[in-house]
């Protein structure tokens, strides 16, 4: 039995997320059963359009960290490695190619596993791994697998017209994929009607990160790595906007009675990069020092969801994520934010996790790291796999956290 | 008023016993696989050394080093990035970079005039181009360790070492002894790649005169006479090394109140 290394919650809200979770995949394992179509999907496939199809949506990544937060990853990655998957593979990969080429190998899948799938659905934008991974699986199952696709968008220097035209193409290309698998029509006026509900969600969600800037910190990192679950998987239904609703009702009034994370906080730190998901309770460590993990880089939106675009939900879709940059853009765009960010919620010190197995959030997070350091900001790196257990060391991990912090202490 | 510094490394204990500004003694024992007994070893030695004190006579007791968390007598722990800082900075009031070359870690550190922790950058975490690399290969070449930074400079050449994993390290170190290459041109080769890593924490943290190196492979000659070359400055060395962290966790005592 592996002891738990959950972080500790402040919030009563932030604790019904592990039933919603249950209960979504217990979903999946049912819809499969009654025959509904199963897609298995990667991080950034526009659940809306899957659920207007009725299709269920199972996102990999996400199981992924379910397996590590219950730490079983490793069983999984040294599956996946066995059948020819390198340590340098992304873990979330490594560990579900591990799940599906020698599932009698891995410990007992939680929720019951994966419902099976029906056919495969990759962006092709968010890192190289994603396709490789999905096309490995395509190999494996011999299941049809769509690519999703987006245009790459530096800053200033491309055509919005042309990349929106192109989103779009992309988006109906998904719509058609989906309507070839399912033999069902796309519903316009359904996915209207989701959207709207997902922007109310994505308005909610802003308004709880703005509250999170007061002083002391109402809800900090610990609680919003799993908070932020929902508006990720759940996204476009009642239940989700519900669970924010009370959400935000519980962040204000811990701010109206002055409750903090911490009882006297004495430093405010931001977790910028991928949490190491087997060890949650690291976002709690500072507290003994007076210190709290305030927020979070990853996960969070930086800016008030535009209000509809386009009466065609698809050109609203296409044209939002163009002028909101929730496509590739550039480093200079995150480094702005990230600055930014340090600046609204007071942060006295950031820590950077470097995932040697994420190459997406690995390389840039070095960049931040030095925009931080020559703007003053102190910053402690931390290099562990995001999934792989074996690649941390928790006392080296803690000497250079309290380092870190004898090291703000020390500024004060 | 008499204090005390602990620092439980992973390769060696040491303990150092203050009154007020003088190093009253201090003890470095191997830690072996038993870390809180050898805290309390090297304790005892420390005290023995004073001739007439005994653990209650400490006034306050600060523990640093990897094992800093399991020493049963301390009063509080401090890490050895904060306390090398401190105990560099004490003997040389001057020091602002200072880099700890470990056992099992390497670090980079800068500090103000007060010996005050600024920034700090670490190796990774296995012991790639530590002190337990080199042990390891003095261990393959059939050489003491206090010879191996002597015999360096005698080299000829340098010979490429291309793995500072010390797993890889000691396959290349034997295939290289087999081929019947001269020792002190290995060695030499061992001490480039470790001072490679070495110096590019220091250029992470930025090196600011003055600096002093730290920790047990500040006694490789080798070492320091590359590092210096390399930095193009003097190295400040303490008398004894291997004690900058204790004596930083006794100076971080110094300052604490009185326990009654």
């Amino acid at each position: 039995m592996v002891t738990s290394t959950s972080a500790r919650k402040s919030l009563q809200t932030t604790l019904e997320v592990p039933t919603l979770r249950k209960a979504y995949y217990a979903q999946t394992l049912e819809d499969s059963k009654k025959g509904r179509k199963v897609a298995w999907c990667s991080n950034n496939i526009p659940a809306e359009i899957l659920d207007v199809m009725d299709v269920t949506s199972v996102f990999l990544e996400n199981y992924a960290t379910v397996i590590a937060a219950k730490r079983l990853a490793s069983g999984y990655c040294v599956a996946g490695e066995k059948k020819g998957f390198s340590q340098d593979v992304c873990g979330y990969a490594r560990m579900l190619m591990g799940y599906l080429l020698a599932r009698d190998e891995v410990p007992e899948a939680p929720y019951g596993g994966l419902a099976k799938p029906d056919f495969l659905l990759v962006n092709s934008y968010s890192c190289d791994s994603r396709l490789g991974w999905f096309t490995a699986m395509n190999r494996a199952l011999n299941l049809p697998l769509h690519v999703h696709d987006a245009p790459h968008q530096p800053d200033g220097a491309c055509d919005l017209a042309a990349n929106a035209e192109y989103t779009e193409r992309e988006l109906r290309s998904l719509v058609a994929f989906l309507e070839e698998q399912t033999g069902n029509k796309f519903d316009s006026e359904r996915l209207r009607k989701r959207l709207e509900l997902s922007r109310q969600t994505s308005e909610i969600m802003f308004d709880i990160n703005e509250l999170r800037k007061a002083v002391p910190c109402p809800m900090g990192s610990a609680d919003m790595f799993t908070a932020v679950w929902p508006a990720m998987y759940m996204v476009g239904t009642k239940e989700c906007e519900d669970f924010y609703q009370k959400l935000r009702a519980e962040v204000e009034e811990r701010i109206a009675k002055g409750i903090g994370v911490v009882p006297e906080e004495k430093f405010r730190l931001m977790w910028s990069g991928i949490p190491f998901w087997y060890n949650m309770s690291l976002l709690n460590y500072v507290e003994d020092f007076g210190g709290v993990v305030a927020i979070e880089g990853f996960y969070r939106s930086r800016e008030r969801r535009l209000p509809p675009q386009h009466d065609d939900p698809i050109k609203d879709m296409a044209l939002r994520s163009i002028r909101q940059r929730t496509f590739p853009s550039s480093i200079i765009i995150s480094i702005d934010d990230l600055m930014d960010a340090v600046k609204e919620y007071k942060i006295d010190g950031v820590i950077l996790s470097f995932n040697p197995s994420c190459r997406l959030s690995y390389v840039p997070q070095m960049e931040l790291q030095r925009s931080l350091e020559e703007g003053g900001i102190p910053t402690l790196g931390l290099e562990c796999d995001m999934a792989d257990e074996r690649t941390y060391s928790d006392a080296q991990v803690k000497t250079r956290i309290d380092a870190f912090v004898e090291r703000l202490l020390a500024k004060a | 008023m008499i204090v005390a510094g602990i620092d439980v490394g992973s390769s060696t204990s040491k303990s150092v016993i203050l009154e007020d500004n003088h190093i009253l003694s201090y003890s470095i024992i191997p830690t072996g696989a038993e870390s809180a007994g050898s805290a309390q070893r090297a304790m005892d030695e420390a005290l023995k050394g004073t001739n007439h004190l005994s653990l209650k006579d400490l006034r306050w007791i600060i523990a640093t080093g990897y094992g800093r968390v399991i020493v049963p007598f301390a009063d509080e722990t401090v890490t050895e990035i904060s306390c090398h800082a401190k105990g560099a900075n004490w003997l040389f009031p001057s020091v602002r970079t200072v880099l700890d070359m470990g056992g099992q870690d390497c670090k980079a550190i800068r500090c103000d005039e007060q010996g005050k922790l600024l920034n700090f950058v670490m190796n990774d975490k296995c012991a790639a181009g530590t002190g337990r690399f080199l042990e390891a290969m003095a261990e393959v070449m059939d050489l003491p360790l206090e010879d191996i930074g002597e015999l360096s400079l005698q080299a000829k050449e340098e010979i490429r070492i291309n793995s500072t994993c010390t797993v890889f390290g000691k396959s290349e170190v034997a295939s290289l002894i087999r081929q019947g290459r001269d020792k002190r041109d290995i060695l030499a080769g061992l001490h480039v790649a470790i001072l490679n890593r070495v110096y590019t924490l220091l250029r992470r943290v930025g090196i600011e005169p003055c600096f002093a190196i730290t920790g047990g492979i500040a006694k490789n000659i080798g070492m320091v006479k590359r590092l210096e070359e390399k930095v193009g400055l003097n190295a400040l060395l303490a008398e004894e090394p291997q004690i900058v962290g204790a004596l930083g966790a006794a100076l971080f005592a110094r300052n604490k109140p009185s326990k009654s």
